[in-house]
């Protein structure tokens, strides 16, 4: 694994500061999608991935208006003024904006800087499936951890849910290669990397890798005849590759980092459905003997969210109020590619400052 | 430490049916890349591809993991503290292979890895309808090796121009009752101003001055230009505009001309070549592209 540790010669630690989020207002119901199903497969949705509902973007909204919503959310719950941002990452695995499906080029950063203002940011694109986001805070750790920059911000706008109207649309059965399709859900999120003061924790390790030989396991293009785009994956093969090849890896990060799987409070991972999670917990417990404390399981009302979920999810609990200062978070990706990426976060002033606004 | 640049290699697709597209293109460059280098695939530590028009618009996985697969670079589970490659894309327009080029090399400074390869193809995904598409079909690929040494990258600056941003836009536009039984479909539009070349090398041509003064160097400290290809005659414009000898300006092959996100590589190879990239010592790479982007990055060649 490309791994990075909080404890080399580099004098510096990262840590996130702010999270944002965007939902678009409509509810889209697992009943309501299936009912748009021209061939009428007979598949209980909700049952199979526990995904109740997602939101779903109204006319107008796009990619970029998702993720422009989510930086400024983000900002809004930090210290940092949008001139502090040296660095914006956008993630997003969708790029639709105004009329345009999916905008190539000037890439999306670019006009999301604009909206909010980071006139100092350097920006780029970055893509990597499910994995973008945390890719980009991976980038953003190593900028920081080496002196290059003080704060810098990844953000993503997914507007991902038609993928699965197309799906509806178009699948026969349980068996479809579209069936993964149907658990998205549209969402922005944002989230403010920042060097850490002296002393304090942050990111305690982030590593990446690819275990390539799957990556063609799940495919996401742009229809040549629909409006919206269509995805393929083979959902069984890529979960089971995914339990075989992430233990070992996660084995390496902990054997690195001297942090147990025990020692994490709240393991995050992407979030496809309730189910692939609770047979993703029970590989782990069974590979290490042991699990993580909590598992975080946010499908129910959201759906997937494509390269926001881990935010999205992270998000949600610091709302709430469950995370407490020093405790472990992991975020985990497993992601077409196939991606398998690992962020330990020691939490800090983030549990008292989110929520609150300039 | 940084990185110093190993090997670069560039493809051409052929006319024909057998052409290839984005993805044979970036696979084909990336292996001559290694075989000049005498590198292995599995060598490799951090795959970054910058292309951005490929086969049927993919748009998950990221590109770069296909391309890894495919060249064979430790495409299965490695070891326990084995060595695996990391994938992802970057996506910067004309500026992407530089981009990527930076963030290969900052993790080569924080010691995270020895390794890295820039990756960048551009192929029509969709000729028939496709509008104002008019880049050639090339690969590059850039390898970058981390050093102590005195050779390497010293600086990068990607600056943009936004209030220019609409000169050069491209982008999948849904046009209703047109295709297959006027169902509609989703057609690439590329758009470029008029302007555009010219206010490249105006943009272009203050990020060199601004970057040179950070670095407390004149452009008589600089021994070569390597240029995008893009926009048309970008390198002659910009070395004009800078004062810069038309014999320390480099060029793409002629085939290699309007090379898009491999642009980079086309000119560095062009360079070597040439034998310009061997005369020089300070070499300052400059690439152009929408939003206006400025990529500017200053290179020293060991003595």
């Amino acid at each position: 694994m490309l791994t990075e540790l909080d404890r080399t010669e580099w004098a510096h630690v990262a840590r996130i500061e702010s999270v944002g989020m965007k939902l678009p207002e409509r509810r889209v119901t697992s009943r309501e999608l299936m009912a748009s199903a021209r061939h009428h497969p007979h598949i209980d949705l909700e049952r199979l991935t526990g995904i109740r509902e997602r939101r779903v973007c109204a006319e107008g909204e796009s990619s970029f208006s998702l993720a422009v919503d989510a930086a400024r959310d983000c900002l809004a719950r930090s210290r940092h003024r949008p001139d502090d941002v040296e660095m914006l990452v956008c993630a997003s695995i969708t790029r639709s904006i105004g009329d345009t499906t999916h905008r190539f080029e000037p890439p999306l950063s670019l006009a999301i800087k604009e909206a909010i203002g980071a006139r100092r940011a350097t920006s780029f694109d970055l893509s990597n499936a499910c994995a973008g986001m945390m890719t980009g805070v991976f980038v953003l750790n190593d900028f920081i951890r080496r002196g290059a920059i003080q704060c810098g911000m990844v953000v993503s706008g997914e507007l991902i849910s038609g993928l699965g109207t197309t799906a509806a649309r178009e699948i026969r059965s349980l068996y479809s290669r579209q069936l993964a399709s149907l658990t998205l859900g549209d969402a922005g999120a944002a989230a403010i990397v920042e060097r850490a003061p002296d002393g304090r924790p942050g990111i305690l390790v982030a590593g990446f890798t690819t275990i390539s030989e799957h990556s063609r396991l799940c495919l996401g293009m742009p229809s040549p005849h629909h409006r919206e785009a269509r995805m393929f994956t083979k959902a069984r093969a890529i979960h089971r590759m995914a339990m075989q090849d992430a233990p070992p890896l996660l084995g390496e990060v902990f054997g690195q980092s001297g942090l147990r799987l025990e020692d994490i409070d709240y393991l995050i991972p992407h979030q496809t459905s309730a189910r692939a999670i609770a047979a993703g917990e029970r590989e782990l417990r069974e590979r290490f003997g042991a699990g993580p404390k909590h598992m975080v399981i946010n499908v129910e009302e959201l759906g997937n969210t494509a390269s926001t979920t881990h935010f999205l999810a992270l998000h949600r609990y610091l709302s709430e109020g469950r995370l407490r200062e020093g405790d472990k978070v992991m975020l985990l990706a497993l992601a077409s590619g196939l991606e398998i990426g690992v962020i330990v976060l020691s939490m800090d002033q983030l549990v008292r400052t989110h929520g609150h606004a300039h | 430490m940084g990185t110093r640049i190993e090997s670069v290699a560039t493809v051409r697709a052929r006319r024909g049916p057998l052409s290839r597209g984005a993805l044979g293109l970036a696979d084909a460059a990336a292996r001559e890349c290694l075989a000049r280098a005498h590198r292995q695939p599995t060598d490799l530590d951090l795959l970054v591809n910058a292309g951005l028009y490929k086969e049927k618009s993919v748009v998950e996985p990221a590109f770069a993991a296909i391309i890894q697969e495919d060249i064979g670079a430790n495409r299965g589970h490695p070891p326990i503290l084995g060595h695996g490659t990391f994938s992802f894309d970057v996506e910067n327009g004309g500026c992407g292979a530089l981009t990527a080029a930076y963030l290969i090399d900052g993790f080569a400074r924080s010691g995270s890895m020895r390794l890295g390869m820039v990756v960048a193809s551009d192929s029509d995904p969709a000729p028939r309808t496709s509008q104002g598409y008019r880049f050639p079909p090339v690969g590059g690929a850039m390898l970058l090796q981390a050093t102590d040494g005195d050779e390497g990258f010293d600086g990068f600056e990607l600056r943009t121009f936004p209030e220019l941003g609409g000169r050069f836009e491209s982008g999948l536009q849904w046009e209703p009752g047109r295709g297959l039984a006027h169902r509609g479909h989703n057609a690439l539009v590329v758009t470029e101003a008029l302007e555009y070349g010219r206010r490249c090398v105006e943009c272009a041509t203050s990020s060199v001055h601004a970057f040179l003064d950070r670095a407390r160097l004149s452009l008589r400290d600089v021994d070569l230009l390597v240029a995008t290809p893009l926009p048309a005659k970008f390198p002659d414009a910009l070395g004009g505009e800078l004062g810069i000898d038309r014999d320390r300006v480099a060029h793409a092959a002629e085939e290699l001309g309007g090379a898009h996100t491999a642009g980079t590589m086309a000119t560095l190879e062009g360079a070597i070549e040439s034998g310009q990239l061997a005369r020089s010592r300070n070499v300052l790479f400059v690439a152009a592209g929408a939003g206006i982007t400025i990529g500017v990055a200053l290179y020293r060649r060991g003595s």
